[in-house]
C-alpha cells in the first residue's frame, strides 16, 4: 500500500503538475534528449553500417568494435565527457551515442549482409548501379533487421538518459536523483516508473512499426526465415 | 549476334574456369551451353554482360567488344534470367517487371503498361500485377522473371539455369513457354543448362562443354542425338538418345488412314460417340463389349515420339490421331508410325510390316527399350501389352506437352 501512497504523492504533489519540475515537462525533457542522442547515433552508424554491410569490408572489425562498445560503463563516459567537454548537453549525449551506436551499426551491416544474394544478383545483372542496388534493395530488404536495431537502441537510450541528472541536467532522471537526494523516496520511483512507462512504450512502438509499416514481401520474408 | 573470341577465365588463385572459347551465338537463336557443373558454363554467359570479366581474349555484341561498354547501360539492354528469378521482394510483380524500364527512366504509367502487357504474353492473370513474389509459386516467380527480363524489349536474352529450381511438370510449362515466346519474339537467347534433355528440347545449337569451358561438340539437338562426337559426348548424353530424339520430330510426317477408311484393324474395332471422339476400342473376338482406352496423339503439335508412345499404349496397336477439339481425324497403324520413324534423307526400307523391325531399328538407331517396344508383335497381344503399357507410362511424363499456355503452374 505504501507504493500507491507514494505514487499518488508524486502525481498530485503541485511542483509535478506545471512549471520547470513538471512531469510533462521532464518528460518532454527526457524524449528530446533522448531523439537527439538517437538522431546523432543513427547519421554516424546507419551510413557506415551501410556501406560495410554493402561491401563486406571491415565486418570483423566492426563486430569486434560493437562488443566492445558494449561494455563501456556510461557514467564513467559522462564523467569523462564532463571533464572534457563541460557541463552542457554534449557531456550526456557523448555517452548516448556511444551507446545507441553500436546496435545500429550492427543491425545496418546485418541488414545487408542478410540480402538474398541471389536478388543482388540479378538486380546488378538488368542494370542496376552499386548505389541503386544499395538503395533500391539492400535498404528495404534490411529495414526489419535496422527496425530491431531502432527499438534496441531506443529502449537503451532512454533508460540511460537518467544520467543527465547526474550532471545537472534535465529529464526524468532528475526525479531520481532529487528524491534520492532529499529522501523523498515517492519522488524517486516516479521517476523511475515514468522510466520505465517510456522504454517499454517505446518497445511497443517499434514492435507495431514492424508489424504495420514494413512493406508487406519484405515482412513475409522475414517470416519465412 | 554473340562473339566469344578465346574468351577464358582464370580466378586470382590461379584456378582456370574457362581456358578460351571460341564460339559464335547466332541472332534469332537459341544457344545453349550445356554440361557438368563446373564446366564454366556460367561463367561464359556472364562474360557477356560483363558480370564476369574475361582474363584473356574478348566477348562481341554485335561486333562491339563488351569491355567497352558501361556495365549498368550495357546490362540494361540484356535480359537476364537466373534459377531463383532473383525478384524484388518488397516489390509487387508489376514493379518487379517494370524494372528495367523504370531505370531507363520511362514514364511510371508507360512502364506500368509495358508489364502488364508481359504479364500477359508470359501467361500470368493480370490480378497477379498486385502481388509480392513471396505470394506466387516457384514457377509463377520464374515467369514474371521471364517477364522482367523481356520488359525493355531487349535483341539478348541471357538465361542461367531458369528452371531447374521448379518440379518436371513446371519445368515442361515453362520450356513450352519459351519455345511458344521465342517462335514469337525472336530473340538472340544464350541458355545454360545441366540438363541434356532440355538443351536438347530447347536449342536451336546445343554446345556440350567440358571442364574448363572446352568445347566436346557443337550441333543441332538431331544431329548430338543421332551422331555423338565421342564416347563422352555419347554418355552424357545417356540411353535412349536415339528414342528421345524422336521428340524433335513432328507427328504431322506420319501418313494416316482416313477415317472414312473404316475403324476396324483386325480383332480390334475403334468406337465413336457421336462428335466423332474415340471412346476405347473393342475386341471384336471377345464376348464382352469391354471398351479398351484408346491412345491419341495430335499430329499438328506432337512429336513422333508422342505418335510412338500412343501406338505402344493401344491394345491394337494403333494411335489415333486427334484434331484440337479432340476428335478423330485418323488412324495410324504401327506400320505408319515405323515409316515415319526411318530418319529424314534415307528412303523408307520397302513393304514395312511387323517383320521389318530389325531394319526401322538400326535406322533410327535406338536403343534396347525402344527394340523392345517394336518387337511387340500384334501375335503376342495380351501379356505383352501390359509390359509395354507400363514402360509407355514411365516415359510419358517427360515426353509428353504438360502445361497450358494459361500457365497452369498450379496456386501457390
Amino acid at each position: 500500500m505504501n507504493w500507491l501512497n507514494w505514487l499518488s504523492d508524486f502525481f498530485s504533489a503541485p511542483d509535478h503538475r506545471s512549471g520547470p519540475d513538471s512531469i510533462v515537462h521532464r518528460v518532454s525533457e527526457h524524449l528530446l534528449l533522448s531523439g537527439e542522442a538517437l538522431l546523432y547515433a543513427a547519421l554516424l552508424a546507419v551510413p557506415l553500417g551501410l556501406l560495410i554491410g554493402y561491401t563486406g569490408r571491415g565486418v570483423t572489425a566492426v563486430t569486434a568494435l560493437a562488443g566492445a562498445a558494449r561494455a563501456l560503463p556510461t557514467l564513467g563516459l559522462v564523467t569523462l565527457a564532463v571533464l572534457l567537454a563541460g557541463v552542457g548537453d554534449t557531456a550526456v549525449l557523448i555517452p548516448l551515442v556511444a551507446l545507441a551506436a553500436p546496435p545500429l551499426l550492427v543491425a545496418a551491416v546485418e541488414g545487408v549482409r542478410g540480402t538474398d544474394p541471389d536478388v543482388r544478383d540479378a538486380a546488378r545483372g538488368i542494370g542496376l548501379t552499386h548505389p541503386q542496388v544499395l538503395w533500391q534493395v539492400c535498404l528495404p530488404s534490411s529495414a526489419p533487421t535496422l527496425l530491431a536495431g531502432f527499438r534496441t537502441a531506443t529502449v537503451q537510450v532512454i533508460a540511460t538518459a537518467t544520467v543527465a541528472a547526474y550532471v545537472g541536467l534535465g529529464g526524468l532522471g532528475r526525479y531520481v536523483i532529487d528524491g534520492l537526494a532529499t529522501r523523498q523516496y515517492a519522488v524517486t520511483v516516479g521517476g523511475a516508473l515514468l522510466v520505465v512507462l517510456l522504454a517499454v512504450g517505446a518497445q511497443l512502438f517499434f514492435t507495431l512499426l514492424a508489424r504495420f509499416a514494413l512493406p508487406p514481401g519484405v515482412r513475409a520474408q522475414r517470416r519465412a526465415r | 549476334m554473340i562473339t566469344f573470341e578465346g574468351a577464358g577465365k582464370r580466378h586470382p588463385d590461379g584456378t582456370i574456369a574457362v581456358e578460351g572459347l571460341d564460339l559464335e551465338v547466332p541472332t534469332g537463336r537459341i544457344t545453349v551451353l550445356v554440361g557438368p557443373s563446373g564446366c564454366g558454363k556460367t561463367t561464359l554467359l556472364r562474360m557477356v554482360n560483363r558480370m564476369v570479366e574475361p582474363t584473356s581474349g574478348r566477348v562481341l555484341l554485335d561486333g562491339t567488344d563488351v569491355a567497352q561498354l558501361e556495365p549498368a547501360k550495357l546490362r540494361r539492354g540484356i535480359g537476364y534470367v537466373i534459377q531463383q528469378a532473383g525478384l524484388f521482394p518488397h516489390r509487387k510483380v508489376i514493379d518487379n517487371i517494370a524494372t528495367v524500364p523504370y531505370l531507363l527512366g520511362w514514364d511510371r504509367k508507360e512502364a506500368r503498361a509495358r508489364a502488364a502487357e508481359l504479364l500477359e504474353l508470359v501467361g500470368l492473370a493480370p490480378e497477379t500485377a498486385k502481388r509480392y513474389p513471396f505470394q506466387l509459386s516457384g514457377g509463377q516467380q520464374q515467369r514474371v522473371g521471364v517477364a522482367r527480363a523481356l520488359a525493355a524489349d531487349p535483341p539478348v536474352l541471357l538465361m542461367d539455369e531458369p528452371f531447374s529450381a521448379v518440379d518436371p511438370v513446371v519445368r515442361a510449362g515453362l520450356q513450352e513457354e519459351l519455345l511458344r515466346l521465342q517462335s514469337e519474339l525472336h530473340k538472340t537467347v544464350l541458355f545454360v543448362t545441366h540438363d541434356i534433355e532440355e538443351a536438347v528440347r530447347l536449342g536451336d545449337q546445343v554446345v556440350v562443354l567440358r571442364e574448363h569451358g572446352r568445347i566436346a561438340q557443337l550441333a543441332d539437338p538431331h544431329t548430338l542425338l543421332t551422331t555423338p562426337a565421342d564416347d563422352g559426348v555419347a554418355a552424357f548424353l545417356g540411353r535412349d538418345r536415339g528414342l528421345r530424339g524422336l521428340g524433335l520430330r513432328p507427328a504431322s510426317a506420319v501418313a494416316l488412314r482416313p477415317v472414312g477408311d473404316g475403324l476396324r484393324y483386325g480383332g480390334w474395332e475403334l468406337a465413336l460417340d457421336d462428335a466423332g471422339r474415340p471412346i476405347g476400342w473393342i475386341d471384336r473376338t471377345a464376348v464382352s463389349a469391354e471398351l479398351h482406352p484408346a491412345a491419341g496423339f495430335r499430329p499438328e503439335t506432337d512429336t513422333l515420339r508422342t505418335a510412338l508412345d500412343a501406338v505402344v499404349l493401344s491394345p491394337a496397336g494403333v494411335a489415333v490421331a486427334l484434331d484440337g477439339d479432340g476428335r478423330a481425324t485418323g488412324t495410324a497403324s504401327r506400320d505408319a508410325i515405323l515409316a515415319a520413324l526411318t530418319p529424314t534423307g534415307a528412303t523408307a526400307v520397302g513393304g514395312i510390316d511387323a517383320n521389318a523391325d530389325e531394319s526401322s531399328d538400326t535406322n533410327v538407331g535406338t536403343g534396347p527399350d525402344a527394340n523392345a517396344g517394336a518387337k511387340a508383335d500384334a501375335k503376342t497381344t495380351v501379356s505383352t501389352r501390359k509390359a509395354l503399357a507400363a514402360d509407355g507410362t514411365g516415359e510419358a511424363g517427360t515426353t509428353d506437352r504438360v502445361g497450358g499456355p494459361e500457365g497452369s503452374d498450379g496456386g501457390r
